[in-house]
C-alpha cells in the first residue's frame, strides 16, 4: 500500500486526527497570544496593530488560512466518520453498559467529543463571520501609525458588552476546553507516545493545556463584560 | 483378567541400536526422506493445537505437507498448554552448574521412577536445547538477566537451574509462539484450520489410520476427513477425576476412540497428583487451580504438630509447627518431586493434622522468605500467583500462609507409541501428553512443555517422513466404506445419547465417577479399593446409558452434548485405569500401592516384576482388555530406589 | 459484600438461538448461591437446575477457568468480565455480589464477533488478525543459539507486558467504538520490543491493521476503556506502540 492509502486505515485516520488536532491546538495558542495583547494598557492599539500586521501578510495569510481550513475540515471530517462508524461496528447495542473506571478515560469530555466538536465547527463559522467579515456589526476603523485600519479592539469590546454574546462565547470556550481535555491526551496516544509510565503524565498535561487555553480565552469576554469595557 | 506372562511383546518399539547418545542422530541418518516436491502430495491430520499439535502442524506445513489442524476450542491458541505456569527445562548449562544432556536425561528417568524408555528420554533431553533456541527465534519473551542472557531457575525435584520461564505464564508464551507459527502457515495456505471441531472417531483402512470423523461444534455437522497420517495431540485425561487442574474441555475422547480402534493404551493408571493446588472449597467446585510449584522454592510447607489444632496459622508458634518435608527429606526439603510431596500432604491430613475448614489442606508459608528477601522480591517472583490465590480464596498470602492440597494434574499414561511416536496402528502418531512415552511413572516439573514441543518441532518432522517414505499410499477418499461405517457409528452414538432423556444430569455422573476415582484410584491405591472401583464404575456406566439427561439436539451448538460424549468415554477409561493400577502391584512414581511400601511408608518399587510398560488392548465392549507387556531395558542407568532424604 | 451467607440473585441473561435470530433477556432467580463460588460455577448450577426441569441450559464459552485461556466472554452488569478489575469472568467470585442483587449477563457485542448462541460469540476475527502478521517468519530448525541474541531485561519485560494478552476480546466488547486496537496493538508491540521482530516490522503492522479493518472493527478513540477491562491489564500504550510502528511503515 502507498503511504496515501495507509493514511486511510483506522490507524492512519487516527494519525491524521492527532496531527491536525495538535496543529489546531498550536493555532489556538498563537490566537490566544494575539488576543491577550488586548490587555496592553494602550486602549487596544497593540491589538489593532497586531491584527493589521496579519491582514497585511498578503499571500502568506491566504496560504495560512487555506492550511487552517484544510486542517480544520479534515479533523472534523474524520471525527464525524469515526463517530458514524460506531453503529456499523456494533449494530446491536448493549442493554446495560457501564464503564469500568480505573484507567478508563471515558468521561463527559471524551464521550461528548462529537458534540463539542460540532458546536466548535458551528462556532468557528460564526466567529469568522463575526470578527473577520464583520457580518453582524458595522465596520469601524481607526488610524494608527498613519494608516487606516479596522478597529478590531472596538469590535471586540462592543461584542462582549452584549450579555448574550458573552454568555454564548463563554459556553463555547468551556466546550473547547472539554474537547481539548480528551483531545490533547488522545493526540499523544494517536501519535505513538508509547511509554506506559507516561500515560498518566500525558493525560495531566492534556488537562492543563485545556484549562489554560479555555481560561485564557474566557478572561477577555468576562473581563470586558464585568469591567464595562476594556 | 490377563496374567503377567514373560512372553515377547507383540510390537516393536523401534529403538535404534548403538550407544544411547548416538541413537537419535544415527536414527535421523538412517531413516527415509520424502522428496521436497512429493511432500505436497501428502495430507496430514493434526488433532489438537496445544504445544505438541501446534508445533507439529506448523513444522510439517513448513516442510511442505498439507496439514489439516483441528481443535475443540474457538481458537487454536486456547489449548490447555496455555495454562502451564512454571517453565520449560533444557540442558543448556547456561548457569555453569554442571548440567548436561546426560544429567537431564538421568533426572527425567529417575524422576519417572524407571518406568520410561531410556532412548526416548535421552532424545528428549537432547532436543531440549533446540526448543529454547527455536522459541527464542519466534520471539517468546523468556525472562532475562540484566546482561541480556536468558534467566533460569531451579524447579521441583531438580538440583540444577535449568528451567527457562516467562513470568508465571511460560505455557502461554510457548503456546503463543507455536500458535503464531501455526497461524503463519494458515496464512500461507499450507494449514487448513478447523476450530470448534471435535474428533469423534478414527478411520482405519486396511489396518492403517487414514482419517477421522469430526463434529462441528457450532453446526453439529458430522464430517469425514481423509489423510495419509493422523497425529493425535489431544492432551491428557486428568478430567476422569472430575476435579482436576485440566481445562473443562480437556478430554480423552479422541485417544479413547483410537484405543477402541486398536491402538494400545500404555500405563493408563499413571496419574500425576500435583502438590500445590488451591484446596476444594465446596460441592459446587468445578475445577481445581494449580499454582506453579516454583512456589516451593521459597515457600515452606507445614502443618501444626498437634492433631486438630484449629488456631489461626499466624498464632501457631514456630516450635508447634511441623515442616514435615524438611523433617523427612532433609536434603531435598520442600523441593521433593511432586508425587512425594503430594503423598506426604495426604499422610498428614490422614493423621488429622490438615488445616482449613475441610481439614484437607496444608500450609505453604512465605513468611520466612518475605523476611529474608523482602516483599518486593517475592512479589516480583510470584506476584501473579499470589494475586490469583487471593482472587480465588479471598485471602492475602503475603499475610496469611497459603493453603494447598494435591490435585490431579497430568497423566503420564497414554496411547502407546514406538520410538517414532507411532502407535501400533500404522499411520496413527501420538504426541505430547496424549502418549505414554517419556515420563514413566512420574513427570518432573517443567518437563511437559519440553516434551510437547520436542515431539512437535523436532521428532515428528523426521519420523513422519520416514513412515510416508516407507509405505505406498493407495488413494483413499472420504467416500470409502470405512468412512461411511465409522461416521454411522458416531451418529448413532449421538442419537442414542440424545434419546435417553433420563433424570440425572451429566455433571452428576461425572462427579460420581470422579469421587470413585479420587477415593479408590487416587493418591493411594489398594486391591480392595481398585476392585470396588471397577465394579462401581461399571454400574455407574450402565446407569448413565439408562438415565442421563442430554439436552437439546444434534444440529446446533450444544455444549452438554459434547460433554455427555466425553463423560461416556471417561467412564470406560476410568475402569481401564483401575484395572491397570490393580495389575501393577508395586509402588512407583505417582502410582502408590499400599501393599507395596517400605516400613517407613515410602513407595517400594518392584523391578523384578514390574519393570515394564503395561499396554492394554481393547477386545470388545463386553470383554476384558488384554494386557501386553513391553519390558524396559536399562543399559545406561542403574536402577536405584529413589531417595530424596 | 457477603462472605459467608448464601445469597439470592436475580439474573437477566441474554438468550439468542443463532446469529440471525432475535435475542431477548430471560429472568432467573438463583437462590442458595455460595459466595465462594466462581461466577461460572453459579452458571453451572443454574444450568443444572434448568436441566433437572428438562429445560434448555444456557450456552456460554469457558475452558481453563483460571483466567488464562481467554474463552469466557460475559458482559456482567454492563462491564466485560464484570465488576472486578484485572479479572476474567471465570476468576470472578460471587463474594463480589450482594444478596438480592440483579445481575445482567450479555454476550460480547460487535459486528466482528457474531453471536453463535446465547452468550457464545465467534472470535475468529482475532485469529485472522494474528495470521495476517502476528509472527516471526522463522522456520523450525533455522535458529541460532538462544543466548546469541542478547535482549535486555527491560526489553524482554516490556515485550512480556504486551505478550500476556489472553485474546478474550473484552477490549472490543468494552470499546464504545468496538475497536480491536488493544488486541492488535498488543501483538504488534510485543514483537516491536524484541530484535526478533525487527526484520518484518513494517510488513507486520500494515498487514495486521489492514486485516483489523477488514473484519469490521471500529476506530479507536483512545477511551482506554479497553485497558480498564483487560483481565491482564494491558496498557493502552500498546495502541500507541502500534501507531508508532505504523508511522515507521509510512516511510
Amino acid at each position: 500500500m502507498s503511504s496515501l492509502q495507509l493514511l486511510q486505515t483506522s490507524v492512519g485516520r487516527k494519525l491524521l486526527t492527532g496531527i491536525t488536532g495538535i496543529l489546531l491546538t498550536l493555532f489556538l495558542v498563537a490566537h490566544l497570544a494575539g488576543n491577550l495583547t488586548l490587555f496592553a494598557p494602550d486602549g487596544g492599539v497593540a491589538f489593532n496593530l497586531y491584527a493589521d500586521f496579519l491582514h497585511n501578510l498578503g499571500p502568506i495569510l491566504i496560504i495560512f488560512e487555506i492550511v487552517l481550513i484544510v486542517l480544520f475540515l479534515l479533523h472534523a471530517y474524520i471525527g464525524i466518520s469515526i463517530y458514524r462508524g460506531r453503529k456499523k461496528a456494533r449494530p446491536e447495542n448493549y442493554t446495560y453498559y457501564k464503564s469500568q473506571g480505573g484507567p478508563s478515560k471515558q468521561d463527559f469530555a471524551s464521550k461528548t467529543m462529537i458534540y463539542t466538536g460540532l458546536v466548535i465547527l458551528l462556532f468557528v463559522v460564526l466567529h469568522v463571520l463575526h470578527f473577520k467579515y464583520n457580518f453582524f456589526i458595522p465596520h469601524e476603523t481607526t488610524t494608527l501609525e498613519g494608516r487606516e485600519m479596522i478597529d478590531l479592539a472596538y469590535h471586540v469590546e462592543k461584542a462582549f458588552l452584549n450579555p448574550w454574546i458573552t454568555i454564548a462565547y463563554s459556553v463555547v470556550m468551556v466546550l473547547i476546553g472539554l474537547h481539548l481535555k480528551h483531545g490533547v491526551w488522545s493526540a499523544f496516544i494517536s501519535l505513538g507516545a508509547g511509554n506506559p509510565k507516561l500515560t498518566a503524565l500525558l493525560y495531566t498535561i492534556g488537562i492543563i493545556v485545556a484549562i489554560l487555553l479555555a481560561a485564557g480565552f474566557l478572561i477577555i469576554p468576562i473581563y470586558i463584560f464585568l469591567n464595562g469595557g476594556l | 483378567m490377563a496374567v503377567k506372562e514373560k512372553k515377547t511383546f507383540k510390537w516393536d518399539s523401534q529403538v535404534p541400536t548403538g550407544p544411547l547418545a548416538e541413537k537419535w542422530s544415527s536414527h535421523k541418518n538412517n531413516i527415509k526422506l520424502v522428496n521436497p516436491n512429493n511432500k505436497r502430495k501428502f495430507n496430514v491430520i493434526v488433532v489438537g493445537t496445544g504445544l505438541a499439535g501446534a508445533s507439529a502442524a506448523a513444522s510439517l506445513a513448513e516442510l511442505g505437507y498439507n496439514v489439516k489442524a483441528f481443535c475443540i476450542q474457538d481458537s487454536a491458541r486456547r489449548a490447555h498448554s496455555i495454562a502451564a505456569q512454571g517453565g520449560i527445562n533444557a540442558a543448556k548449562n547456561y548457569q555453569n552448574d554442571g548440567d548436561s544432556v546426560y544429567r537431564l536425561f538421568y533426572d527425567t528417568i529417575k524422576g519417572g521412577d524407571y518406568r520410561s524408555r531410556e532412548a526416548n528420554v535421552y532424545r528428549l533431553a537432547e532436543v531440549s536445547n533446540n526448543i529454547i533456541d527455536q522459541c527464542v527465534a519466534q520471539g517468546v519473551p523468556f525472562a532475562r538477566e540484566y546482561g541480556g542472557a536468558l534467566a533460569n531457575r531451579s524447579f521441583g525435584g531438580a538440583q540444577l537451574s535449568r528451567t527457562f520461564y516467562a513470568r508465571g505464564q511460560t505455557g502461554q508464551q510457548l503456546l503463543l509462539g507455536a500458535y503464531s507459527a501455526l497461524m503463519k502457515e494458515v496464512h500461507s495456505g499450507k494449514v487448513e484450520m478447523f476450530a470448534r471441531e471435535e474428533m469423534l472417531d478414527l478411520v482405519v483402512v486396511d489396518g492403517r489410520a487414514r482419517g477421522i470423523i469430526t463434529r462441528n461444534l457450532v453446526s453439529g455437522e458430522i464430517k469425514r476427513h481423509a489423510a495419509d497420517a493422523v497425529l493425535l495431540c489431544t492432551g491428557g485425561y486428568g478430567n476422569v477425576f472430575y476435579l482436576s487442574t485440566n481445562a473443562k474441555n480437556s478430554n480423552a475422547t479422541a485417544a479413547w476412540r483410537c484405543y477402541k480402534r486398536g491402538a494400545i493404551f500404555g500405563n493408563p493408571s499413571f496419574t500425576q497428583i500435583h502438590p500445590t493446588c488451591i484446596p476444594v472449597s465446596g460441592e459446587y467446585q468445578s475445577k481445581l487451580t494449580l499454582m506453579s510449584e516454583s512456589l516451593r522454592n521459597d515457600g515452606r510447607v507445614w502443618v501444626p504438630k498437634a492433631v486438630g489444632d484449629k488456631r489461626h496459622p499466624n498464632d501457631i508458634p514456630e516450635d508447634e509447627r511441623d515442616y514435615y518435608l524438611e523433617r523427612i527429606y532433609p536434603s531435598f526439603g520442600n523441593l521433593v518431586p511432586r508425587d512425594v510431596a503430594s503423598r506426604n500432604a495426604k499422610n498428614v491430613c490422614d493423621e488429622g493434622r490438615g488445616v482449613g475448614e475441610s481439614g484437607l489442606a496444608v500450609y505453604l508459608d512465605f513468611r520466612d522468605a518475605i523476611k529474608r528477601d523482602g516483599e518486593n522480591t517475592i512479589r516480583e517472583k510470584y506476584g501473579n500467583l499470589f494475586d490469583m490465590y487471593e482472587k480465588i480464596t479471598g485471602e492475602n498470602p503475603y499475610e496469611v500462609p497459603m493453603r494447598i492440597f494435591p490435585a490431579v494434574h497430568y497423566t503420564m499414561g497414554g496411547l502407546w507409541v514406538d520410538y517414532n511416536l507411532m502407535s501400533n496402528v500404522p499411520g496413527l502418531f501420538v504426541l505430547g501428553e496424549a502418549n505414554f512415552s517419556d515420563h514413566g511413572a512420574n513427570r518432573l516439573g517443567a518437563s511437559a512443555l519440553m516434551q510437547g514441543l520436542a515431539d512437535g518441532y523436532f521428532v515428528i518432522p523426521y519420523t513422519l517422513g520416514h513412515y510416508i517414505a516407507s509405505n505406498n499410499f493407495e488413494k483413499v477418499d472420504e467416500n470409502h466404506q470405512a468412512f461411511k461405517d465409522t461416521e454411522h457409528e458416531s451418529v448413532s452414538r449421538i442419537d442414542k445419547l440424545l434419546k435417553i432423556k433420563g433424570k440425572k444430569t451429566i455433571l452428576d455422573f461425572h462427579r460420581q465417577l470422579g469421587k470413585i476415582m479420587w477415593d479408590k484410584v487416587g493418591m493411594a491405591r489398594n486391591e480392595k479399593g481398585l476392585k470396588e472401583a471397577i465394579k462401581e464404575i461399571q454400574e455407574l456406566r450402565a446407569e448413565f446409558w439408562e438415565n442421563v439427561f442430554v439436552p437439546g439436539e444434534q444440529s446446533t451448538y450444544n455444549k452438554y452434548l459434547e460433554y455427555a460424549n466425553r463423560v461416556a468415554d471417561f467412564m470406560e477409561l476410568g475402569e481401564l485405569m483401575a484395572r491397570d493400577a490393580l495389575e501393577r502391584n508395586e509402588s512407583c512414581g505417582g502410582h502408590f500401592r499400599e501393599e507395596s511400601q517400605t516400613p517407613e511408608g515410602e513407595a517400594k518399587r518392584d523391578d523384578e516384576n514390574f519393570c515394564h510398560v503395561a499396554a492394554w488392548e481393547f477386545k470388545g465392549d463386553d470383554k476384558a482388555p488384554e494386557l501386553h507387556i513391553e519390558q524396559l531395558e536399562f543399559e545406561n542407568v542403574k536402577l536405584t530406589q529413589r531417595s530424596y532424604k | 459484600m457477603s462472605t459467608h451467607e448464601n445469597m439470592t440473585l436475580h439474573l437477566k441473561i441474554w438468550r439468542q438461538n443463532g446469529p440471525d435470530s432475535k435475542g431477548h433477556f430471560e429472568d432467573h432467580t438463583m437462590d442458595e448461591v455460595n459466595p465462594h463460588m466462581s461466577f461460572l460455577e453459579m452458571l453451572d448450577l443454574l444450568n443444572e437446575r434448568l436441566m433437572q426441569n428438562g429445560k434448555q441450559p444456557i450456552e456460554f464459552d469457558h475452558d481453563c477457568r483460571e483466567g488464562i485461556c481467554g474463552s469466557c466472554n460475559l458482559v456482567i452488569n454492563g462491564i466485560p468480565h464484570g465488576p472486578e478489575m484485572r479479572t476474567a469472568a471465570c476468576q470472578l467470585h460471587m463474594r463480589k455480589f450482594n444478596d438480592g442483587e440483579t445481575v445482567t449477563i450479555e454476550p460480547w457485542r460487535a459486528k466482528a464477533f457474531p453471536i453463535i448462541k446465547d452468550l457464545v460469540v465467534d472470535r475468529d476475527a482475532f485469529d485472522r488478525i494474528q495470521a495476517a502478521g502476528g509472527f516471526v517468519s522463522t522456520r523450525t530448525g533455522s535458529m541460532v543459539d538462544a543466548n546469541a541474541i542478547p535482549i535486555s531485561k527491560e526489553a524482554a519485560d516490556k515485550s512480556m507486558d504486551y505478550a500476556v494478552c489472553i485474546g478474550c476480546g473484552a477490549c472490543v466488547a468494552a470499546c464504545p467504538n468496538s475497536s480491536a486496537s488493544l488486541f492488535t496493538g498488543a501483538k504488534i508491540a510485543q514483537f516491536a520490543k524484541l530484535p526478533q521482530g525487527a526484520p518484518e516490522r513494517k510488513r507486520r503492522v500494515v498487514a495486521m491493521v489492514e486485516q483489523m479493518e477488514k473484519e469490521g472493527f471500529g476506530d479507536c478513540s483512545n477511551y482506554a476503556e479497553c485497558e480498564a477491562v483487560c483481565p491482564v491489564g494491558i496498557s493502552i500504550s500498546a495502541i500507541a506502540e502500534m501507531r508508532k510502528e505504523y508511522v515507521k511503515a509510512l516511510f
